[in-house]
């Protein structure tokens, strides 16, 4: 087995699963909604970004606009959707599932049912030794991390943050202290968005555009948060990490269908055990 | 006493909200989900004195499956179109019912049995996945009584009577392709696949393919459909100095993979990349560089360049355009030579009884079609030209053509 190639394609996979998370965790973990639309929200940054490539601007362009674009759609549906299923989970989860479709359906006729690869800002691999290191998925690494460390700042230093940490605590409180939790909603649900036109953006050149992309992610995803702890921002990150790091690692040992199913067993097993999530006692 | 009310109210709407709306709510949506895509009817233009001979279509308009279900109703349409506006068959003209099975099974077995039961349609186009056909050709063939017409390349091993193939089988995609490939690129082989049918039972015919010529297969892995992490496999193929990676798996994990093995300098070290479903609609879904080299092996490429088919490769892109265009991997040309051969065997048996009509099928011919001309033969396959093309540039350039039609070799 070769260290280098392993180490860093387990990271690789890692960071875009992290990505991928870190915006379904945001809404799930601040909101209590688990948005099945989420993998649509992936699919619409990249269709962003493939759009703008279309229309001659570069790709690098495309992944600045994709997170502002999604928000925007994202903002719009938890106006004219979302927000009134917030006492009715279940039904937010139906409905964020048939808006999930629609999205899909409606990108797919777009597409007309095609496959349509984005180039990326950086082609091909840095040579370290006898083995090649793709130099996008670096690049992917490193922005992760800044988003990461970013979104945690927000969520904890800033009065923004303050405030929809505190919307989650306790809305009545909230409002009364003068804050308008359904703005404070609103804008989350925005920067979930965002976070998941993000995601795609940066995808897209490592897979290809095309309506499903988003779908592979998003049981995973919602396995990551379960794992991870609902309510907790950091959880959501270190679910991620785990399920996609062992989504990675495992199939250099054991077959990858059965590799998939391990990394259920596992999870399940987890979530069995310790069903307020890994980082429970560490946040006690 | 307001407030109570209020909440009381509220309270009582979110019980009748969980109950009964939600039944009401779910009751419909199932219901959408179940009566799906639409379905199409295209009548012949013009007047006619007879009744029209009716043609099922059922397709993949919606869904993953919708870039090979597209080109193929396009296809039928045109086909239909043109063979109405040559006095149709047995001087009635063609009627065209179209049905989108939405790449969804129980969907497509409803809908054909629609076209079998309520069209009573005299013939069904259609299918392109192995589920599919394995899912609605008992409704079409056994209890609907209808001949059944498939067009994909597939696995091979489909012997159902009245169910004719059209599209390519392993032994036509791998007889000639594979000794090519060990002359091309060399022995060692690794098999990566998608788990499911086609993989399986192509890799078995591939794998006998490639010891009967003295090649090796070092590796022969299978993933989930939609798997998109590859990184243990590229290893195992970098590692082991694989010489032809013969690629199953399939959109959307490919491009994944694909560009892996490429950023690990597979291509650039000497390897090649093989893939026989991988036709001009497929060089969209990864970027030239990175499968230049790549060859395939298919029934009609662009570059064949031939002068029947590029009159129909004119003809379709001036009526659909270059979105969904005709290729061989999408099963527009088995749609095509499908559609003519039975056209021909129509007109042979003078009749559209079923038995008739697979008589005649069973030994029909046609002088020109899309890479050529074909044959059915014993066992419901169509021989054909096969040809191997390498991607260089993000265009395919023939390297070797077949030495006259290959056997299909299926249910001999």
């Amino acid at each position: 087995m070769n260290v280098v190639p392993f180490f860093f394609d387990v990271l690789a996979y890692s960071a875009i699963f992290v990505l991928v998370v870190l915006g379904l965790g945001v809404i799930a973990s601040m909101m209590g909604i688990f948005n099945f639309a989420h993998g649509e929200f992936v699919l619409l940054g990249a269709y962003t970004v493939y759009l703008l490539q279309e229309h001659g601007m570069p790709v690098w362009m495309g992944m600045i606009a994709a997170p502002f674009a999604v928000a925007i759609v994202g903002l719009l549906l938890e106006r004219i959707v979302i927000r009134r299923f917030y006492a009715t989970p279940i039904v937010a989860m139906l409905g964020t599932y048939a808006i999930a479709l629609a999205l899909r359906e409606t990108v797919r006729m777009l597409l007309g049912g095609q496959f349509y690869n984005v180039t990326a800002p950086f082609v091909g691999s840095f040579e370290v030794g006898e083995f090649s290191i793709s130099k996008w998925r670096t690049a992917v690494i490193i922005i992760t991390v800044l988003v990461m460390v970013g979104s945690y700042l927000l969520l904890t230093r800033t009065k923004l943050g303050l405030q929809v940490r505190g919307s989650l605590e306790n809305p009545g409180l909230a409002r009364a202290s003068g804050i308008s939790t359904s703005r404070v909603y609103a804008a989350t649900f925005a920067f979930g968005s965002a976070l998941a036109g993000l995601a795609g953006g940066l995808m897209v050149p490592i897979y290809s555009l095309n309506a499903d992309m988003g779908v592979p992610f998003l049981i995973k995803s919602f396995l990551a948060v379960m794992l991870g702890g609902m309510g907790s921002f950091e959880g959501s990150i270190a679910g991620a990490a785990l399920v996609g790091a062992s989504s990675a690692a495992l199939p250099w040992a054991i077959k990858p269908v059965v590799a998939d199913v391990v990394v259920f067993l596992v999870a399940i097993a987890i979530v069995k055990y310790r069903p307020e999530g890994l980082l429970s006692k560490w946040r006690k | 006493m307001e407030e109570i009310k209020v909440e009381d109210e509220i309270k009582q709407r979110l019980q009748s909200y969980s109950r009964r709306l939600f039944l009401q709510r779910a009751g419909l949506l199932t219901g959408m989900v179940a009566l799906g895509g639409g379905s199409y009817i295209y009548n012949p233009k013009g007047t006619w004195a007879a009744d029209p001979i009716k043609v099922g279509i059922a397709t993949d308009l919606t869904g993953p499956i919708s870039w090979g279900g597209i080109p193929n109703s396009n296809v039928a349409k045109m086909v239909i179109d043109d063979i109405n506006s040559k006095g149709g068959l047995l001087g009635r003209p063609l009627q065209m019912i179209l049905e989108d099975t939405a790449t969804n099974e129980q969907l497509a077995v409803t809908k054909v049995r629609k076209l079998v039961t309520q069209d009573k349609v005299d013939v069904v186009f259609g299918g392109i996945t192995s589920s599919m056909r394995n899912a609605i050709k008992d409704t079409i063939v056994n209890r609907g009584k209808t001949l059944y017409i498939y067009p994909q390349l597939y696995e091979g091993k489909e012997c159902t009577p009245f169910l004719y193939c059209t599209g390519p089988t392993p032994a036509q995609q791998c007889d000639t392709f594979i000794p090519w490939l060990i002359k091309n690129g060399g022995k060692k082989f690794y098999l990566p696949s998608a788990d499911y049918v086609w993989p399986h039972v192509l890799n078995a015919y591939a794998r006998t393919v490639i010891e009967k010529n003295g090649g090796e297969v070092v590796g022969e892995e299978y993933f989930p459909v939609d798997h998109n992490e590859y990184s243990a496999t590229v290893n195992k193929i970098m590692s082991n100095k694989v010489n032809v990676v013969f690629n199953t798996t399939i959109p959307p994990g490919v491009a994944a993979f694909f560009k892996q093995l490429y950023e690990a300098g597979f291509s650039k070290n000497g390897g090649r990349l093989a893939c026989v479903y991988y036709d001009e609609n497929a060089l969209n879904i990864t970027p030239a560089n990175e499968i230049e080299g790549l060859a395939s092996c298919l029934d009609y490429f662009k570059a064949v360049n031939d002068p029947y088919g590029n009159k129909i490769q004119a003809e379709y892109t001036k009526l659909y355009g270059t979105k969904n265009p005709f290729t061989a991997g999408s099963a527009a040309t088995g749609m095509y030579r499908g559609l003519r051969l039975w056209a021909v065997a129509v007109t042979a048996a003078k009749s559209l009884k079923r038995e008739e009509v697979a008589a005649a099928l069973d030994h029909a011919k046609i002088a020109d079609g899309p890479g050529g001309p074909s044959e059915v033969v014993p066992g419901r396959h169509v021989k054909m030209n096969m040809y191997t093309a390498v991607a260089k540039s993000g265009k395919y350039e023939i390297v070797e053509k077949s030495k006259g039609q290959v056997m299909p070799g299926e249910c001999v």
